[in-house]
């Protein structure tokens, strides 16, 4: 066995190693065989455990900022090309960066619920390249002097806690696009984009796996959401990432040598890349090579990293030096108070506050933090409903799969706060029972979000009645039609109340209030005993 | 009826300045219409000066018709500079104008968008006659690095004008308009006035907005105003000068009345480098005409005492890794994929940009470019660039120092008359050399005059410069009016 085993890591070493396995497995029984896979797996296994992978991120969130970081043109997603644009967009001769107000104030407003210290003079530098795309042939953005520095953000991971430090936060700019694939001959520039704001979080190399980047990101996009700077919607690029990974021999302390996966742009690929990253690394250590510190692509497609610029050849120099065009920002402490005082509630004040004054679960009231846009919702249902449960279920169950299952987010939602709020009512009242509200009336309502419920469970047929009189009757029909029965339950076989149930469902079609036919149903058998 | 048939013109040696010209504007001894066509006609005389790359002769004559119906019509509505014609550098936008900073990477190139300073002399109702020829990108001492070719000196025309602001300080000086609007990034409006006979004004940095000048390096270019009185060039600036939204750089203090406060009773306390009037680089006859000056300024009562200055070697270098980094990153806009020059045979990217740029740029603004992105360099950016920097800082406390017991610095403007034409291209040391006595002001910010001093044994004019500290402009143009008059009666 031993010396099978030594075989076998010999053998991990070519690439041949798969025929090589298959050609084996004809001479041995199918129990060695396994026996041999299952070794092969642990060794591998036992191969990936000797490292740890080290990340470190620099995620760019776009602000939603009315308009761009340095000049006053629209910075709206999804106009015609070239339209969100004038002589400062398109670095014309002659003119000149004017910072943008608000975004200082979002980055402030970042930087202060991630507990980083607040630079009070920050300044710009420009980092210069050519490119297309690039307008000015530089970009502006924050070297020495960004406007948050250190702070952190605690994580949750496999039901642990994880501190994740910050290096530092700075303002840039985006750069245009460059639309290669829709001329044969040329490529396409659309400076839309170009002078959109963007802040950069930067982190230390805190984060140890492809999952934890995975949640470290997701938290970041709630929180920026919940800051109401960026609407962090990642297929129109508002956040994206390049990840930093080294590996190194568990215990080691040193850092390994890092590649750099540029331009990653969800949260999935990010640890799909990181994954990918890491066991390529592994790879090539284990076969005794070296590590060249490049800058990699990731191609979601077959999910590999590509190597893009070594940088040791042909390593960007950027020439970072102070930009002269803007003065240094001077940020003072009332400055930095009225933007504290004037912060949106953060994810967690929002959980306590569902919990203590609408009394939801923790798990309700999680399910409802993840999105911003969800908790709005809910509230605005609970302007119009006292049924603070019953609104919480609405949204984590009904509405929250219908939203899956169609590829929608809830503000591309068709049905109204309150609309969902007369829902609740209506089975409140008894008029609809739950069911029929959220399996029969919600398909439809949501085809014709246009028709009120009620009219809407009329026309469905499916409005309970809940008048006594009426349903007394047909109890009493029900009764009558089924004597021997009665006599039955009345001697004790009170289990017969389904059956009398049931009848009474069925000759109402389905609409009495269960409740009140239940209970009228009860009293009429009870009481003539 | 005025006539200007002959080179030195009657009428623009009798009435030379703005008040001379609304009272005559208003007494009707003359009418806007007139003064344009005498003045297209002065550049029609001038031609072979090439101070023009473009005359705008329709449009001025079409407002002067304008504005002289306004001053008949609504007389109490009409602007400031009423009566002011007036040329601008090829470095600053004028919207629905050619721009092109005498390069070819801008060839056809129109702006979108007038220039703040540009756009605050309109609304006082003066006329822009055309745009002047000017060193490329602004880079340049002589007016020679020019696609147009280089612009003559009137008073000499085997001469330089100096540069880079030339063509602005021909216009003046050959009367082809009242005043003129440069740059100056390192002496590029008061060398060529002192290579002119001319009032050349560099104001403190961040006074005039910088929006719509052509970069060469932002933190030292500043706009500034050629004349031929003080008086001139104190109301353009104080027309132009103030805060503006689309300069983060401008600054915000008030404007003073500069125009009016000019008259200088005091006793002033004047600084001089000893090391600025022995240097080796300087003309005798210069040396020798600026210590006769500090003479008359002592015997008209003033205090002219000569301080140390340890850091004028260390001044030039310094500029010229600052300001070609600064000018490296700046024109990495020309590019030729938006606007201007693009190679026509350019295929690719790295062709375009290839073959646009070193074609549509000057080999001394490549020069500059090149070395700019050196300095800027991994490796080299501390022993160059942050070094710079660091001079920069030295030369501004002690520059400061100097300025906090004095109220003025005097300084030659240039060490030589006027060049030959060719003298200096061959060698851009030489070139840069010649302009130690003026980058102090860019290094710093402050502000500094040209005030013409007589005349070289040569027969070239020469001037003389005063810097003055941080937004003390009213100071330093009352002084220099006091300087006008004094120079006038010793003619």
């Amino acid at each position: 066995m031993l010396r099978h085993s030594a075989y076998f890591t010999a053998l991990i070493e070519t690439k041949i190693f798969r025929r090589t396995f298959t050609f084996y497995s004809f001479h041995v029984p199918k129990s060695v065989n396994f026996a041999l896979r299952l070794i092969y797996s642990l060794l591998h296994f036992a191969r990936l455990m000797k490292y740890e992978t080290v990340i470190g991120l620099e995620v760019h969130v776009q602000l939603n900022t009315k308009s761009k970081a340095f000049c006053g043109d629209a910075a709206a997603y999804g106009a015609a090309p070239n339209t969100h644009i004038s002589a400062i967009s398109m670095a014309h001769p002659g003119t000149l960066p004017r910072v943008n107000e608000r975004a200082i104030e979002y980055a402030v407003r970042l930087g202060l619920a991630l507990g980083c210290d607040i630079t009070r003079d920050t300044r710009f530098d420009r980092k210069n390249y050519f490119y297309a795309d690039s307008p000015k042939g530089f970009q502006t953005t924050q070297d020495s002097h960004p406007i948050c520095v250190g702070g952190k953000l605690d994580i949750e991971v496999g039901g642990e806690q994880k501190t994740i430090r910050l290096h530092h936060i700075h303002l840039e700019e985006d750069a245009g696009k460059s639309i290669h694939d829709i001329n044969p001959k040329h490529s396409l520039i659309d400076l839309n984009r170009a002078g959109v704001p963007l802040l950069e979080i930067v982190t230390e190399p805190d984060l140890r796996s492809g999952e934890e980047a995975y949640v470290f990101i997701t938290e970041l996009r709630k929180l920026v959401r919940y800051l109401d700077i960026s609407d962090g919607n990642m297929q129109e690029g508002s956040i994206r990432c390049d990840c930093n990974i080294s590996i190194r021999p568990k215990g080691e302390t040193k850092l390994g040598t890092r590649c750099e996966i540029k331009n990653v742009n969800s949260m999935r690929n990010a640890k799909r890349a990181i994954e990918y990253e890491a066991k390529r690394q592994i790879k090539v250590i284990e076969k005794g090579g070296t590590i060249d510190q490049e800058t990699r692509s990731f191609d979601a497609q077959v999910g590999h990293t590509n190597n893009v610029l070594r940088s040791k050849e042909n390593a960007h120099d950027y020439r970072y030096f102070p930009e002269p065009d803007l003065s240094p920002v001077l940020l003072t402490d009332e400055y930095i108070d009225t933007v504290q005082k004037n912060m949106p509630k953060l994810p967690n004040e929002i959980k306590q506050e569902l919990q203590l004054v609408y009394g939801l679960s923790d798990y309700d009231a999680n399910v409802l933090l993840e999105d911003k846009d969800m908790v709005f919702f809910y509230k605005e249902i609970t302007q119009h409903t006292k049924n603070y449960k019953a609104a919480a279920n609405w949204l984590t169950n009904v509405i929250k799969s219908y939203l899956n299952e169609n590829n929608l987010s809830i503000d591309q939602f068709a049905l109204s706060p309150k609309t969902i709020a007369n829902l609740i009512g209506m089975v409140d009242d008894n008029k609809l029972s739950n069911a029929a509200a959220s399996q029969k009336v919600f398909p439809e309502l949501v085809k014709q979000p246009d028709t009120s419920p009620l009219e809407l469970a009329g026309q469905l047929n499916l409005l309970q009645d809940s008048d006594a009189g009426s349903i007394e009757a047909l109890v009493d029909r029900i009764i009558a039609k089924f004597p021997d029965k009665v006599k039955a339950y009345r001697n004790g076989k009170k289990g017969l109340l389904g059956m009398f149930m049931g009848e009474v469902m069925k000759a109402s079609g389905g609409k009495v209030n269960p409740k009140v036919a239940n209970q009228l149903l009860r009293e009429k058998l009870d009481n003539k005993t | 009826m005025l006539f200007c048939t002959q080179k030195k013109c009657v009428f623009f040696q009798n009435v030379n300045t703005l008040q001379h010209i609304q009272a005559n504007l208003k007494a009707g001894q003359t009418t806007l219409t007139n003064i344009v066509e005498q003045y297209l006609v002065r550049i029609e005389e001038t031609q072979d000066l090439n101070v023009y790359v473009e005359v705008f002769a329709a449009e001025a004559r079409q407002r002067a018709a304008e504005l002289d119906r306004k001053l008949a019509e609504t007389p109490n509505q009409i602007g400031r500079l009423f009566g002011v014609v007036l040329s601008i550098k090829d470095v600053l936008c004028y919207k629905g104008h050619k721009v092109t900073a005498a390069s070819k990477i801008l060839e056809g190139f129109e702006s979108l968008y007038t220039a703040t300073a540009v756009e605050r002399l309109l609304a006082e109702d003066a006329i822009i006659i055309g745009r002047t020829n000017c060193d490329q990108f602004a880079m340049g001492s002589t007016n020679e690095n020019s696609v147009y070719g280089p612009t003559l000196n009137a008073a000499d025309p085997t001469k330089v004008p100096g540069g880079s602001s030339g063509g602005s300080a021909v216009s003046v000086q050959a009367d082809t308009c009242l005043l003129s609007l440069g740059s100056d990034t390192g002496g590029s409006v008061r060398q060529p006035a002192a290579f002119c006979g001319l009032v050349g004004l560099k104001p403190t940095y961040g006074r005039i907005s910088r929006y719509g000048l052509l970069a060469y390096a932002s933190s030292f270019d500043q706009i500034g105003i050629f004349g031929k009185s003080v008086e001139d060039v104190a109301l353009l600036l104080e027309i132009m000068a103030g805060e503006d939204k689309m300069d983060s750089t401008s600054s915000r203090k008030a404007v003073e009345a500069y125009a009016i406060h000019t008259d200088y009773t005091k006793k002033a306390k004047i600084a001089y480098f000893d090391t600025a009037i022995n240097h080796t680089s300087i003309d005798p006859d210069i040396r020798q005409q600026t210590l006769a000056f500090i003479d008359r300024l002592k015997a008209d009562g003033h205090r002219v005492e000569a301080v140390d200055f340890p850091y004028l070697d260390y001044i030039i270098p310094a500029y010229y890794v600052l300001t070609t980094a600064e000018a490296s990153s700046n024109l990495s806009r020309y590019d030729g994929i938006r606007y201007g020059y693009r190679h026509p045979e350019a295929g690719t990217l790295q062709e375009t940009y290839e073959k646009s740029r070193s074609e549509g740029f000057s080999k001394e603004v490549k020069r500059r470019i090149m070395l700019g992105t050196f300095v800027l360099s991994a490796g080299y950016y501390d022993a160059y660039y942050a070094k710079a920097q660091k001079v920069r800082r030295l030369i501004q406390d002690k520059t400061k120092e100097i300025l906090s017991e004095y109220d003025f610095i005097l300084m030659p403007t240039s060490p030589s008359p006027a060049f030959d034409l060719g003298e200096k291209t061959k060698d851009p040391v030489a070139m840069y050399l010649a302009d130690i006595y003026t980058v102090q002001a860019n290094m710093t910010g402050i502000p500094a005059i040209n005030l013409p001093l007589g005349t070289h044994k040569s027969g070239l004019p020469i001037g003389i410069q005063l810097m003055a500290n941080m937004f003390e402009e009213a100071d330093l143009l009352a002084f220099s009016k006091y300087i006008e008059q004094l120079n006038r009666q010793q003619v």
